[in-house]
């Protein structure tokens, strides 16, 4: 009976996050581990490119579009267009926070993530160089793609400097990026 | 408690009746005069009541049922034999072999995992009945299993959903070597002459295997399926005893009692041949 009753309760072993990404802790220049007090918001340039409209115009706002707008010209605006890498926006606006979680790209070599901050107007910019690999625990739990980390480097904006912690990048949520802020928490 | 006292009267009194009767029957001893020769003596071998087993009690070859039963209702099954050593009816070490096929698929991942190899387990069964005579069984046993084998891996394509691309995801002939224990429970009944059968549940832990980048083996040949560290399993065995060098009966302890020939002429005539018949069996 006891038998029956065991084999009637199932359970897998997946894991419980399903989505590998890639742990940033944040710390201060002397390596206090700390909450950033800025809003940050985080993108990652895509491959490929985009056609961008730009309309300007004396005395007003610039408008800036991914779609041809003839209204404007006809108001008088000056239309510029240009080609830019396609972005996408990981992290929107994240505030008083100690750590970020970001996924990886499956088939890249090198990930970009920009870092725009709200109190500053310059972007950081960081690079992630590193290989990727499916890997299956259980077929009930699908493929997972981890990723071992092989050199990262960033721009020094409002980042005074940042160091690899954990080279595995895995469900098991280990801290794998430091990134040291500038300025010293008293 | 009045029972246990009742029985122990009991037993006191057929210890008394039976001194008694033993001291009525005791042959007296006369000192020997002088130049009298000592009477001619005859010794009879009496079967003490108790008796011992031999320790080699022969070999049994089984084979299970539930494997390829369960190959056929389910993903995974195997194909086993085992030979056992039987030795006082009580230690029976064993060696099972076997070949395990696993060919999973799941509904919802539709992600494939197929592996055929063969395995080995190495262990002891203990006969726990309090009557080792008997040819039921209740035993309780451990296993070390190891199985070395290849496996196959195939999924659906794997698709970047931020930055794009695919990727078919599909690996044959990952190497692996998997060891485990077991400890089993089983019961074996005497069905005709020198066929048993009998079934055993199985608990098991996986105690390694060999690490892979991109897998992990869903199912271990001779073990299971790894979705836990642990497993349960069962076995339904057929079992023939081989008789290879087992004695057809068992051998009984033997008292020597000497008695006076002139007090039993009626067994003088078949002195010797008595006595040659104890050295026979000796």
């Amino acid at each position: 009976m006891s038998i029956m009753l065991l084999a009637g309760c199932y359970s897998n072993n997946c894991p419980l996050e399903n989505n590998v990404t890639c742990n940033y802790g944040f710390y201060d220049a002397e390596g206090t581990p700390i909450e950033y007090n800025d809003t940050i918001t985080v993108s990652t340039l895509l491959p490929g490119y985009k056609t961008v409209y730009t309309y300007r115009k004396l005395g007003s706002q610039t408008v800036i579009t991914d779609y041809q707008d003839k209204s404007l010209v006809k108001l008088g605006y000056t239309e510029t267009i240009s080609q830019q890498r396609q972005d996408t926006i990981l992290l929107n606006k994240i505030h008083s926070t100690a750590e970020m979680k970001l996924p990886m790209s499956f088939f890249n070599t090198c990930d970009t993530l920009i870092l725009s901050y709200r109190r500053i107007s310059l972007k950081d910019t960081i690079k992630i160089e590193h290989t990727s690999y499916p890997y299956v625990e259980l077929p009930e739990c699908g493929t997972y793609r981890y990723h071992t980390l092989k050199a990262v480097t960033a721009t020094d904006a409002a980042i005074d400097r940042i160091e690899i912690g954990n080279t595995q990048v895995n469900y098991e949520g280990e801290e794998n990026v430091k990134i040291y802020f500038n300025g010293v928490v008293e | 408690m009045a029972r246990k006292t009742i029985i122990h009267i009991i037993m006191v009194m057929a210890a008394l009746m039976t001194w008694i009767q033993m001291a009525a029957q005791e042959p007296t001893t006369q000192p020997l005069m002088p130049g009298e020769a000592p009477k001619p003596t005859k010794y009879i071998a009496i079967e003490e009541e108790k008796e011992k087993l031999v320790f080699f009690q022969g070999f049994t070859l089984s084979v299970d049922a539930y494997g390829p039963a369960a190959y056929f209702l389910s993903d995974y099954g195997t194909a086993e034999a085992a030979l056992r050593l039987n030795l006082k009816n009580t230690f029976f070490p064993i060696v099972e072999a076997g070949y395990g096929m696993c060919e999973k698929e799941d509904y919802n991942t539709k992600i494939a995992c197929k592996v055929k190899a063969p395995y080995a387990r190495l262990g002891l069964d203990i006969n726990m009945l309090k009557d080792k005579f008997q040819d039921n069984r209740l035993y309780l046993g451990a296993r070390y299993g190891i199985s070395k084998f290849k496996y196959d891996i195939a999924g659906p394509a794997m698709s970047d959903p931020i930055w794009g691309g695919s990727e078919s995801f599909s690996h044959k002939g990952i190497d692996c070597t998997s060891q485990w224990l077991e400890l089993v429970v089983g019961i074996e009944v005497k069905i005709y002459k020198n066929f048993h059968m009998g079934w055993a549940v199985r608990y098991k832990s996986e105690l390694s295997s060999t690490k892979n980048q991109l897998a992990k083996p869903s199912c271990i040949p001779g073990y299971g399926y790894t979705t836990n560290s642990t497993c349960w399993g069962g076995t339904y065995s057929l079992i023939f005893d081989l008789n290879w060098g087992k004695k057809k009966s068992h051998k009984r302890g033997l008292s020597i009692e000497v008695r006076d020939l002139q007090e039993y002429p009626q067994e003088n005539e078949n002195a010797e041949s008595t006595h040659e018949e104890i050295v026979t069996e000796e």
